[in-house]
């Protein structure tokens, strides 16, 4: 199985190569009001928008502000879309895998865990968008 | 009614047809027992005279009966084609050509003469039509002067528009890295040249964003086939009528939106449209009719597939709810009509087996609706017993391009669609006029400082929404930090997790690329 992994904070997490549709640094999100802390804003890219999510703030770590370039990871599987910043990229890897719902697995000497792009959207869905309740 | 407008997409409409008989003409000649070509031309011709018959376009449509009794029979092998049967319906084809461009109408008497010879050689058998009969026509044009259409279309694979699409951006992001192009020491006539450069790459990259709309008539088109093959299936006969034609919308849109078509259609005609003898019996027209319509109103597209069948029972479907969901009356009572025939979107209501004039009618309708939520739409049914039936699917937007009046309000890029903006207008905080009262987005949006006073404000025409905190009259002022003009956008739907925020009607690009969020002027809080 080939993974694209990358870091937020001192996680290790990874995403099986075939969501990955393209990442690029030389792009900025467009800040979208009303969303919440994680929603990192809009792109456009090649004629299509996406959502693109940080996701330190996704994960409940505060988020770095200013970071300049980030690379952003654009995603696309089933019919679904969306981009991802995580703080850190490592790069693609290959792994051994010897049952098929694995999440967890040993990359050097670190723990990674796998993502599944569903599981971030299921949340992102359940996440409220609007004004802030006073 | 004006009927100018219909006059205009019938011409449209049977010219298309007509190349395409034409075409089929070429083939067939070749191969002259060939009954699915038939089948095709029939097709076409069929379409032509549906069209003009609601045009009252008799002598098309007169014609086109008659050469359709005659495909019927080559379809059907009840009589031999020849060569010069092939010849009579280019004739035909040839005449028809010149009715469609004269909305019907024959202006010389030779023409005249023309049309009547053409009809007559139709009411007889093909057998009766030789290459030596002595009533054969002339053609209309002779060989040494052919019709000539000029090219002006031509086909490109989608992918292709989006290698081209992708291709420039490249170049735009090429230009940002370039050293020279983000340094502020560039010579005047360097920077007025780059300047040049980049108005140029936005604009090419604009329009080709343009070429990813296509006419709502050619998509519908796209139907006209299978809905023929599942009437046949169904013994039934239907006349497709396409409104809204000239309507364009993303083809990447209208491509999600082919399946669930093809399941709505296929539910009107098998459990819709009555079968010619039932319409017969109940004084309908024994062709059944479906329209498919598209219109769009404010940011949205609105498709609406509708069939003059039997319509829906209303009382089946409330003794599912009552016997199924266990709903009492007062709960059925406190239903509107839509929330009511909706149930037959209702997963529930699909896997619902019954046997009455229902089943059927809801299977895999939910998937549909499904679909269609999924693309940030929605989609509703309302019916007329032994009347109609009409599915409607509403989209976010329209898909194309509107002009909107672009302003910020803190650090975001919002847009207003200028048909809702009456005017634009200076704001002072000291003003004496405290009749009129400032509409400020900043709290509501979260942005720091929310009692900052912007200085300028939109006078927006707006429609009173219920529920909101808006005061009475159609006089609102929004504030607006700046205005950065009345710019074309590109609207993108708002996608599945911003569609949440109700403010927002999507996505706005501007011609340089970057983004700014369509507010709903009807929606504001």
């Amino acid at each position: 199985m080939k993974f694209f992994v990358f870091k937020v904070r001192d996680e290790f997490l990874g995403i099986e190569s075939q969501y990955i549709h393209r990442i690029i640094d030389d792009s900025k999100a467009t800040p979208v009001c009303l969303t919440p802390d994680c929603y990192e804003g809009l792109l456009y890219y090649r004629g299509e928008l996406f959502d693109v999510i940080n996701l330190a703030p996704f994960f409940g770590y505060p988020k770095k502000e200013d970071v300049e370039n980030p690379r952003i990871i654009i995603l696309k599987w089933a019919n679904k879309k969306m981009a991802i910043i995580p703080d850190d990229i490592i790069g693609m890897i290959w792994m051994e895998d010897d049952s098929e719902d694995r999440t967890v697995f040993h990359y050097e000497s670190h723990v990674l865990r796998l993502l599944n792009p569903d599981d971030i959207w299921k949340k992102l869905m359940g996440l409220f968008y609007g004004p802030n309740k006073i | 009614m004006d009927l100018t407008k219909y006059e205009k997409i019938f011409s449209q409409e049977s010219d298309k047809y007509l190349k395409e008989l034409d075409d089929l003409l070429l083939h067939v000649e070749k191969d002259l027992s060939n009954s699915s070509l038939w089948t095709e031309i029939h097709g076409k011709i069929h379409s032509i005279k549906g069209m003009a018959r609601a045009l009252s376009f008799d002598k098309i449509s007169d014609l086109c009966h008659l050469i359709e009794d005659w495909c019927l029979k080559f379809q059907q092998g009840t009589s031999t084609c020849s060569s010069a049967s092939v010849q009579l319906i280019f004739d035909g084809s040839d005449i028809l050509h010149s009715l469609v461009s004269k909305s019907g109408r024959i202006e010389s008497l030779e023409e005249h003469k023309l049309y009547n010879s053409i009809i007559s050689g139709f009411q007889k058998s093909p057998a009766e039509v030789t290459n030596n009969n002595q009533n054969q026509p002339t053609p209309l044009l002779t060989a040494s002067q052919p019709r000539l259409t000029s090219i002006d279309h031509v086909k490109i694979r989608y992918s292709h528009i989006e290698e081209l699409l992708g291709l420039t951006q490249e170049i735009q992001l090429l230009a940002k890295r370039f050293p020279l192009f983000s340094q502020d020491k560039l010579s005047a006539g360097l920077k007025s040249w780059v300047d040049h450069y980049n108005t140029l790459m936005k604009t090419l990259y604009f329009q080709l964003t343009q070429l990813r709309l296509m006419s709502f008539g050619d998509f519908a088109d796209l139907f006209q086939k299978s809905i023929r093959n599942i009437a046949k299936e169904h013994n039934k006969n239907i006349y497709v009528e396409i409104l809204g034609s000239e309507i364009q919308a993303d083809i990447t849109i209208l491509e999600r939106l082919r399946e669930p078509m093809i399941h709505i259609f296929r539910n009107c005609i098998a459990h819709g449209i009555e079968s010619p003898e039932e319409r017969l019996s109940k004084h309908k027209p024994t062709e059944g009719r479906i329209t498919i319509e598209a219109k769009s109103e404010k940011e949205n597209l609105y498709l609406k597939i509708r069939d003059d069948g039997r319509g829906i029972n209303k009382s089946l479907i409330i003794k599912h709810l009552k016997e199924r969901q266990s709903l009492t009356d007062n709960d059925i009572n406190n239903m509107n009509e839509e929330e009511i025939f909706n149930t037959i979107l209702s997963p529930d209501f699909s896997s619902a087996r019954e046997t009455t004039d229902l089943s059927g009618r809801g299977i895999g309708m939910s998937v549909v609706a499904q679909t269609i939520d999924y693309m940030g739409g929605s989609l509703s049914i309302s019916s007329e017993l032994g009347r109609q039936t009409e599915f409607t699917i509403k989209l976010p937007i329209s898909l194309s391009v509107i002009y909107a009046i672009i302003f910020t309000i803190g650090k975001h890029t919002l847009a207003v669609p200028t048909l809702n903006v009456k005017s634009i207008g200076r704001f002072y905080d000291n003003s004496e006029d405290k009749t009129v009262s400032y509409y400020n987005l900043r709290k509501y949006l979260g942005i720091a400082d929310p009692e900052i006073k912007s200085s300028n404000f939109l006078s927006l025409k707006y429609a009173k929404p219920t529920g909101s905190s808006i005061s009475e009259g159609n006089n609102l002022k929004l504030l607006a930090d700046n205005i950065i003009g009345n710019r074309p956008l590109m609207v993108l739907p708002a996608g599945e997790l911003l569609s949440k925020i109700k403010l927002f009607s999507g996505i706005g690009i501007m011609e340089n690329g970057d983004i700014s969020i369509l507010l709903d002027v009807d929606n504001l809080p």
